[in-house]
């Protein structure tokens, strides 16, 4: 890969990005009503994403948060792009809350559903362009020359030969209103878009000097952890705490609605402390199910009539033109986010405000849950957005927010809340179980004439509502909360499917006649969107059977599918992609290769896995993978985040695996909930097949095929087809 | 009283002789770059340098290292002065989140001071205590096999800049 070098001004410059506005003077006011950003002395902020300040300085305020996929960086090259300034030159701060940073198309401000490139690679070009020419009219009134005579290079506007600092004109500027609907760079312009850079980010994050919010220390701040029902949703039966209450260090004990907070004066002691704890705990009715419980539940609903159904076309029509016909059941197991970075937050509240330091996936939330908590009102809290340690999901649910706000208040104190490894895999959330079911029938030709899909488990939807209402609307009582949550429970209970549950299942191939089923049944264990979310699981069981069903009409993996793709270009572009880049592959006796295809987040990836078999043990050596999610802004970040997702897939494909045992998680660390490590990590091969459509996902597809394919490898090795994850060898 | 050294600095703290020295460094000494991840000498985003080689110091109590020397990601290179590790990681784009990079990088240290040419499977056996949960492990591998071949060639120094010895006087 190639990679341009910082100058050391760059270096510098790049450090700063640490969010929360702790660099320059500005204020961002929570208050929708007002400005997001107000400009410091001599500054201009035409918009809540830009400010130029006195000394040409440009800031830029993402508005969507960094977890490690690239999104400061990406929408700054954006900007960038328009401003016709160094991406290196901006500096980049993860903005407040307000109402102008929220998603575009989602309802609250958050990140995530791999679409920040996607719903701001117009938007935010646009007001970059009408910055940039905002700003050569004035310098054209400046100057008393035509704006036509004016080039911008580098931050600099030329006129007649000589650059003029972007901030020389900043006082006329104010004076002029913001165009709209500047023209935007045409394609052969673009100087940054496109090309591989160096993030931003990585001087910080490979010098120890990015700051998250575990490292945030702010004076009189005390240490927090929470003692949590083993089962999720029970309740302090009785408590103890008179081992913990002599403890060096600690100086109180609460009660908050998770369970019983220890504060200390370090970390350490609070540790030591919440351990000491001796409580009792009315278990809710998730105590009465364990693994082998829930999975005999999803089948007798399986077997019952239950479920809402959704049909195109007609399944006894698609069966009675098919002259073979399977049907495969499947199960995906619950499994947990592990970032890498336990969720915190530090919160300080005093004098009528109050201030939280955290990074999340949904600062307005957040922002919600300590006005919801503190009785104090939006306008008077300050969100300092972090760098997060991984999110995947699990940095859209705020628990931890709402537990430090009410440490906070019952307490005086300035509170860190941290959570550990432990609490991270046994009072968290978790992605969806599922049984899932398809019965296909094909023809002599090799066409899937029926598709008919069913899938068993929980819902993601109202436990995705839960997390964001009281946030969303911190003044709603919770008794009004908690009845919306039932009604939308009850919506998915026989009248919607979550799509969350079952998005991809019946997607990508042909199918002229194909059918949905779905049958919730929720036990009570929290759930979260994970990493690619319901393609994380359809995806194994839509392209494994897809490998049978080659296998039953005689065709090799590619030409089956192919057959299948006439109505899906893209997806069929990617395949074709992968199956010509296989030809450059020496593959070594003993080696076996499996491809997968499926298309999410309005991406299109295809895989193929190389695959040995050592012993019992499943051995992936290496993977090449095409995607086309349309126009590539920096394609070493798009590289970064397939090969991400494949090693996230990985570990979920050969490792993944939460089980239940009396309502309670049986994993407790990285001991017994194992990860992928750099001796069993494959190379990867990114092939990245640029088209002109908008951009789409890149966070998230890179991981839903990385399963497949290594089954469909495993299958070649050893004749074994695999239902059930993680994969096994029997 | 347990006094070590820190960076190449004499410090002393009265922390609880049972602290973990993760906690010592983050919370006492205030260098976060040395992160928690599992609390239990599984992840490796704990790794500090201890007399010069890597350990997971999440479980290892302050005792462990009176009188010793201490090295952590902050002590290893600064944004103005890299170690070539450093300069790697950010010329290939190895951090995605960032959160495991320090323990990476103060692995990738010790196994090059160690063994300057490694091949592959000894890069995988030293580095496969430290779990990167956003997957940057081929650029990890790419990195440090980069920095290893301009060590071969002279181009970079690979010994770690360490911290001295103990000065005279201090309790082991
Ligand atoms: S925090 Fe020390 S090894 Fe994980
Ligand atoms: S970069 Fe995120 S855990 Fe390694």
């Amino acid at each position: 890969m190639s990679a341009i070098k910082l100058s050391r001004r760059g270096f510098l410059k790049a450090t700063g990005l640490i969010g929360g506005g702790l660099l320059i003077g500005y204020v961002a006011t929570p208050d929708g009503n007002s400005p997001a950003v107000i400009p410091g002395d001599g500054a201009m902020a035409p918009n809540a994403f830009i400010q130029l300040t006195q000394d040409n300085q440009i800031i830029f305020y993402s508005p969507r948060d960094e977890m490690g996929q690239g999104i400061s960086m990406g929408l700054a090259t954006l900007v960038a792009e328009e401003l016709d300034v160094p991406v290196d030159k901006i500096q980049v701060e993860f903005a407040s809350v307000h109402d102008d940073y929220r998603h575009p198309e989602y309802w609250v401000q958050g990140t995530g559903g791999s679409s920040s490139m996607r719903v701001h690679y117009l938007p935010l070009r646009q007001v970059a362009a009408d910055t940039r020419a905002l700003l050569l009219t004035a310098a054209a009134m400046d100057l008393g020359v035509a704006a036509e005579s004016l080039s911008t290079e580098d931050g600099y506007i030329l006129s007649n030969g000589t650059g003029h600092r972007y901030s020389d004109f900043i006082a006329t500027a104010q004076t002029l209103e913001l165009p709209s609907e500047t023209p935007l760079k045409a394609k052969a312009d673009f100087k940054y878009i496109g090309k591989d850079m160096t993030r931003i980010d990585a001087l910080a994050k490979s010098t120890g000097t990015a700051i998250f919010g575990m490292d945030i220390a702010v004076p009189d701040m005390y240490y927090a952890m929470v003692s949590r029902s083993p089962v999720a949703g029970g309740t302090v039966n009785n408590l103890d705490d008179s081992a913990a209450r002599a403890m060096s260090g600690v100086t109180d004990i609460v009660r908050i609605d998770s369970g019983v907070a220890v504060v200390a004066t370090s970390f350490w002691k609070a540790k030591k402390a919440v351990a000491a704890l001796n409580i009792i705990w009315d278990q809710p009715d998730l105590a009465n199910f364990s693994n082998g419980d829930i999975r005999a539940d999803y089948q007798s609903a399986l077997e019952s009539d239950r479920g809402t159904t959704e049909t195109e076309g007609s399944i006894t029509e698609g069966l009675s033109k098919a002259s073979m016909q399977v049907r495969r059941d499947y199960w995906t197991p619950y499994l947990a986010h592990t970032p890498m970075e336990p969720v915190n937050a530090v919160v300080k509240i005093s004098d009528g405000k109050a201030e939280l330091w955290a990074g999340t996936q949904s600062p307005g939330v957040a922002r919600g849950l300590v006005a919801r908590h503190s009785g104090l009102s939006v306008d008077n809290i300050t969100v300092n957005s972090l760098f997060s340690g991984g999110g995947f999901g699990r940095r859209a649910q705020l628990s931890h927010i709402a537990e430090a706000t009410q440490v906070a208040v019952a307490t005086n104190k300035t509170i860190k809340l941290v959570w550990t490894r432990e609490n991270d895999l046994q009072n968290g959330w978790f992605r969806q179980a599922s049984i899932m079911q398809l019965h296909a029938g094909i023809d002599a030709e090799g066409k899937v004439t029926a598709w008919d899909a069913t899938r068993v488990g929980g819902d993601l939807a109202p436990d995705t509502l839960a997390g964001v209402l009281p946030g969303e609307l911190p003044r709603t009582p919770k008794l009004l909360n908690d009845l919306m949550l039932s009604a939308t429970e009850n919506l998915y209970d026989g009248w919607l499917i979550d799509s969350g549950g079952v998005e991809g299942l019946v997607s990508d191939y042909d199918f002229p006649n194909k059918q949905l089923r779905h049958i919730s049944v929720n036990h009570g264990l929290p759930l979260a969107a994970w990493r690619s979310v319901g393609h994380s699981f359809t995806a194994f069981a839509k392209e494994t059977l897809m490998d049978e069903l080659a296998e039953m009409a005689g065709l090799n993996s590619f030409e089956f599918r192919r057959r299948n793709l006439q109505n899906n270009p893209r997806l069929l572009g990617v395949l074709e992609a992968v199956e010509q880049g296989l030809k450059q592959w020496d593959i070594p006796a003993g080696h076996h290769i499996g491809i997968s295809t499926h298309g999410s987040f309005q991406s299109f990836v295809a895989q193929a896995a190389e695959v040995s078999i050592q012993g019992s043990k499943i051995r992936v050596h290496r993977v090449l993978c095409a995607i086309d999610c349309g126009a590539v802004i920096n394609p070493d970040i798009v590289r970064a985040q397939i090969e991400g997702g494949i090693m996230y897939g990985l570990t979920a494909a050969l490792y993944g695996d939460i089980e239940i045992e009396n309502g309670a998680v049986k994993q407790s660390n990285f001991h017994d909930y194992k990860i992928l490590r750099i001796n069993e990590a494959p190379a990867v091969d990114v092939l990245i097949v640029e088209t002109e459509q908008a951009p789409s996902g890149v966070g998230e597809p890179g991981l839903p095929p990385i399963a497949p394919a290594v089954a469909n490898a495993v299958y070649q090795a050893t004749g074994q087809r695999l239902y059930s994850m993680p994969l096994t060898l029997a | 009283m347990i006094e070590f050294i820190l960076n190449g600095k004499v410090v002393q703290t009265d922390d609880e002789p049972d602290t973990p020295l993760l906690w010592v460094v983050r919370d006492t000494f205030k260098l976060t770059g040395s992160k928690f991840g599992c609390g239990i000498a599984k992840c490796g985003a704990c790794t500090m340098h201890i007399d010069g080689s890597a350990q997971q110091t999440c479980v290892l109590p302050i005792t462990a290292v009176a009188g010793k020397t201490v090295t952590t990601i902050e002590g290893l290179g600064t944004p103005d002065n890299l170690h070539p590790l450093q300069q790697a990681w950010v010329e290939q784009g190895v951090p995605q989140c960032g959160y495991c990079q320090s323990g990476q990088i103060m692995s990738a240290a010790s196994l090059l001071t160690d063994n300057p040419n490694p091949n592959e499977a000894q890069l995988e056996a030293a580095m496969e205590r430290n779990i990167c949960r956003c997957g940057c492990y081929p650029r990890i591998k790419q990195a440090i096999l980069s920095v290893a071949e301009q060590g071969q060639s002279g181009a970079v120094q690979l010994a770690t800049p360490v911290a001295a010895k103990a000065p005279e006087g201090i309790q082991s």
